[in-house]
C-alpha cells in the first residue's frame, strides 16, 4: 500500500494503487455534495416529524396545546436521542457501514474514500464528521463551502484532518458496447471483399453509443443525432463503398458498425 | 487491438467482477467462501491489466471511465478496513486513548488551566458585583438562589431523572464534541466553550456560597462533578491539539499536520462519552436523591479518579503502534 503521504503531496487528483496503476477519480462537484446533506437533512428532519405526529397522534388529549402534549416523557426523551442521533451519529454510522455513504450520498452517487484511494475506517469517518459543526451545519456551511470551491481536491477541513475525498462514481453501462444486429435488407449490399474500415476508439464509442440507445430518443432527435454522426463518421469510409451508399444515416451507421 | 475488439475479448470477465462486486458490496465478505475470494482477485488483477492496457491505447474513452471504477470498487473491497469487531473497540478504548491522551499532557494542562481561569473570574466576578451572575445564569435560577433554595430542586421534582439524564448526557456531550471541533477554529471556540463553563461553575459558587447554599451546591455536584468535568477538559484538551497542530505544524504542511495529530486529538473526544453518560444519569438519579453525602462525596471521588487513573496509568503495552490510527487495512 502506498503511504498516504505520497499522494497527498503528489499535485494530482490521481490516486496510485499498489498494482501500479494511477487510477483517477471525479472529484464530487459542490452542488452534488450540497444536495447530498440537503437529502440527509431532510430525511433526518422528515423522522423527526413523523416520530412528532406519532407522537401527537397517540396523546390523549389534541385540544392541549403542544408544549403539554410535548412533556409526555418518553417522547421528550426519543425527540432528544433523536435530535442528538441526527448531529451526532448519523454521518458517522451511514459513512461507518455504507463504506463512506449516507442516504444523501448514495442517492447522487457519491462515496467517501481516503485520498490515496483506500475505503475509509472509522477513524476517519469520526475526523471527519465530528468537524461538521465547524465547516457544514448552520452559518458555518459557508466555511465547507468555501473550503470545497478552493480546495484543489474540493476537501473541507474535516476532510483535510481526516485525509479524505469525496469521489463521484462513474454508473457504468455495458449495454453501450452491445454488438449491433446488422439490418436485415443489408445483405444486398454486401461485396464479396468487404474492406474493414478503421475507427478510433473514440469514433467507434460514439457509434455504439448512438446505436445502442438510438431507441430512447424521441424520433426528431434520433434522425437529426444521425445526421449529426454520419457527417462526424463519413471520412473514415473515404475510398469505400460505403462512402457513397445511398443508405439513409442511421442505416449507414448500422453499416458502419459491422465493417468495424 | 481495436477498441471494439478488446471489449468483446474482456467484456465476459469485466461484468463477472461487476456481478461479484455488488453480490460482495451488498452481502459483506462474511458471506463468501474460497473460490469466490480467488475469483474475485484474480479478476481483479485482470481488469487492473486491462485498465493500464486502456490507459496507453484509448485515452478519454468512455471505457476508461468504467474500467476506473470498476477497479476502484474492487480495489475498495479488496483493501477494505477492518469491520467492527470486539477486538479493535477493545484496543481503541484500552490502549489507544489512553495513550493518546498521555501523548498531549500539555494539551490537557492548557484545558484545566483555562478551565480553572474560568472559575476564578466567575468567582471573582460575583464578588466584585453580584449582578455579574445575570450575564450567565438564567433568572430561574437566580430567582431560586435568592430566595435560598437550590434550582436543582424544583427543576429534578418536575422532570423525571429517565428525561433528565437523557437532557443532561446528549447536551454534555454535545458541548464537549464541540469543544474538540473547536480545535479547527484555531482553538477559538474551544478556548471559549471552556473558560464559559468554568465561569458559570465558579458564579454559581460564589453565588451559593452568598446566599448560605454552598453546602447543599457541594452535595449535589459531589457524585458526578469532578467526572463531568474531568471529560470536558479531556474533550477540550482534543480541541487544542487540533489547534496546536494548525498553529505550529512545525516542519509539516498544516494540512498535514492536522491529519496526523487529529487522530490522537479524535480519540480523546471519543473517551469523554462514556463518562459524561454515566455522569448525566449520575447527575439525574443519584444527586438530586437524598443519598447521603458521604456516599455521594465518596462515588464522585471513585469515578473522577479512576476515570484519571484510566487515562494516565493502563494501557501500556501494546505492540509499538502507539499514537498510530486503527489499522486501516
Amino acid at each position: 500500500m502506498t503511504t498516504p503521504t505520497s499522494s497527498w503531496d503528489a499535485n494530482r487528483t490521481e490516486l496510485e494503487l499498489p498494482e501500479e496503476i494511477d487510477l483517477s477519480v471525479e472529484l464530487a462537484n459542490v452542488g452534488s455534495r450540497t444536495l447530498a446533506i440537503l437529502v440527509d437533512i431532510g430525511l433526518g428532519g422528515l423522522v423527526l416529524f413523523i416520530v412528532y405526529a406519532l407522537m401527537l397522534l397517540l396523546a390523549h388529549d389534541v385540544t392541549d396545546d403542544w408544549l403539554t402534549r410535548l412533556s409526555s416523557n418518553s417522547l421528550k426523551t426519543l425527540l432528544f436521542l433523536l435530535i442528538f442521533g441526527f448531529q451526532w451519529c448519523y454521518f458517522n454510522i451511514f459513512e461507518w457501514f455504507w463504506n463512506g455513504q449516507t442516504p444523501g450520498k448514495r442517492l447522487l452517487h457519491l462515496r467517501v474514500i481516503k485520498a490515496d484511494g483506500s475505503p475509509v475506517s472509522g477513524i476517519d469517518v469520526l475526523l471527519r464528521n465530528l468537524s461538521r459543526p465547524i465547516d457544514t451545519l448552520g452559518p458555518m456551511g459557508l466555511i465547507g463551502l468555501l473550503m470545497i470551491f478552493i480546495n484543489r481536491k474540493a476537501q473541507r477541513l474535516g476532510d483535510l484532518m481526516a485525509r479524505t475525498i469525496v469521489i463521484h462514481e462513474t454508473q457504468i453501462d455495458w449495454s453501450i458496447f452491445d454488438e449491433v444486429a446488422g439490418p436485415a435488407e443489408a445483405p444486398h449490399l454486401m461485396t464479396p471483399v468487404m474492406p474493414s474500415i478503421r475507427l478510433t476508439s473514440a469514433q467507434w464509442e460514439l457509434l455504439h453509443r448512438y446505436l445502442n440507445r438510438r431507441e430512447q430518443f424521441e424520433a426528431a432527435a434520433r434522425s437529426h443525432l444521425a445526421v449529426t454522426i454520419v457527417n462526424a463518421l463519413k471520412p473514415t469510409a473515404q475510398g469505400t463503398d460505403l462512402a457513397l451508399s445511398p443508405l439513409a444515416p442511421e442505416d449507414w451507421l448500422v453499416e458502419l458498425a459491422r465493417r468495424t | 487491438m481495436t477498441l471494439g475488439a478488446f471489449v468483446r475479448k474482456n467484456r465476459p470477465h469485466w461484468q463477472r467482477l461487476e456481478t461479484m462486486l455488488g453480490f460482495i458490496e451488498t452481502r459483506g465478505p462474511r458471506k463468501t467462501d474460497r473460490p469466490f475470494l480467488r475469483e474475485l482477485s484474480s479478476l481483479y488483477r485482470a481488469t487492473t491489466g486491462d485498465l493500464a492496457f486502456a490507459q496507453t491505447h484509448f485515452r478519454g474513452t468512455t471505457l476508461l471511465l468504467f474500467l476506473h471504477q470498476l477497479v476502484t470498487r474492487a480495489h475498495n473491497q479488496i483493501y477494505r478496513p477492518h469491520r467492527f469487531s470486539s477486538q479493535l473497540a477493545g484496543r481503541f478504548f484500552l490502549n489507544e486513548i489512553p495513550q493518546a491522551v498521555r501523548g498531549h499532557l500539555q494539551a490537557v494542562a492548557w484545558s484545566a488551566i483555562i478551565f480553572l481561569m474560568g472559575i476564578a473570574l466567575g468567582l471573582s466576578a460575583v464578588q466584585f458585583d453580584e449582578r455579574a451572575a445575570s450575564i450567565i445564569l438564567p433568572s430561574s435560577v437566580l430567582n431560586s438562589i435568592y430566595s435560598g433554595q437550590m434550582w436543582t430542586g424544583s427543576i429534578f421534582s418536575v422532570v423525571p431523572a429517565p428525561v433528565a439524564s437523557t437532557f443532561l448526557f446528549t447536551s454534555n456531550i454535545s458541548v464537549a464534541l464541540l469543544a474538540f471541533a473547536g480545535g479547527l477554529s484555531f482553538g477559538l471556540i474551544t478556548t471559549w466553550i471552556l473558560f464559559q463553563n468554568g465561569f458559570m461553575l465558579g458564579v454559581a459558587f460564589k453565588l451559593c456560597a452568598d446566599y448560605g447554599l454552598l453546602g447543599a451546591m457541594l452535595g449535589f455536584i459531589a457524585a458526578h462533578g469532578l467526572l463531568e468535568i474531568s471529560a470536558i477538559i479531556i474533550a477540550g484538551a482534543g480541541g487544542f491539539v487540533v489547534a496546536n497542530a494548525l498553529l505550529n505544524p512545525g516542519s509539516l504542511s498544516r494540512s498535514d499536520a492536522m491529519a496526523q495529530q487529529g487522530r490522537s486529538a479524535v480519540r480523546m473526544a471519543v473517551a469523554c462519552i462514556p463518562a459524561l453518560v454515566t455522569a448525566g444519569c449520575i447527575e439525574a438519579f443519584i444527586s438530586p436523591s437524598h443519598v447521603p453525602v458521604w456516599f455521594k462525596v465518596v462515588l464522585g471521588l471513585t469515578l473522577g479518579i479512576s476515570f484519571w487513573f484510566y487515562l494516565l496509568l493502563t494501557g501500556k503495552a501494546t505492540s509499538g503502534r502507539d499514537g498510530s490510527p486503527l489499522p486501516s487495512h
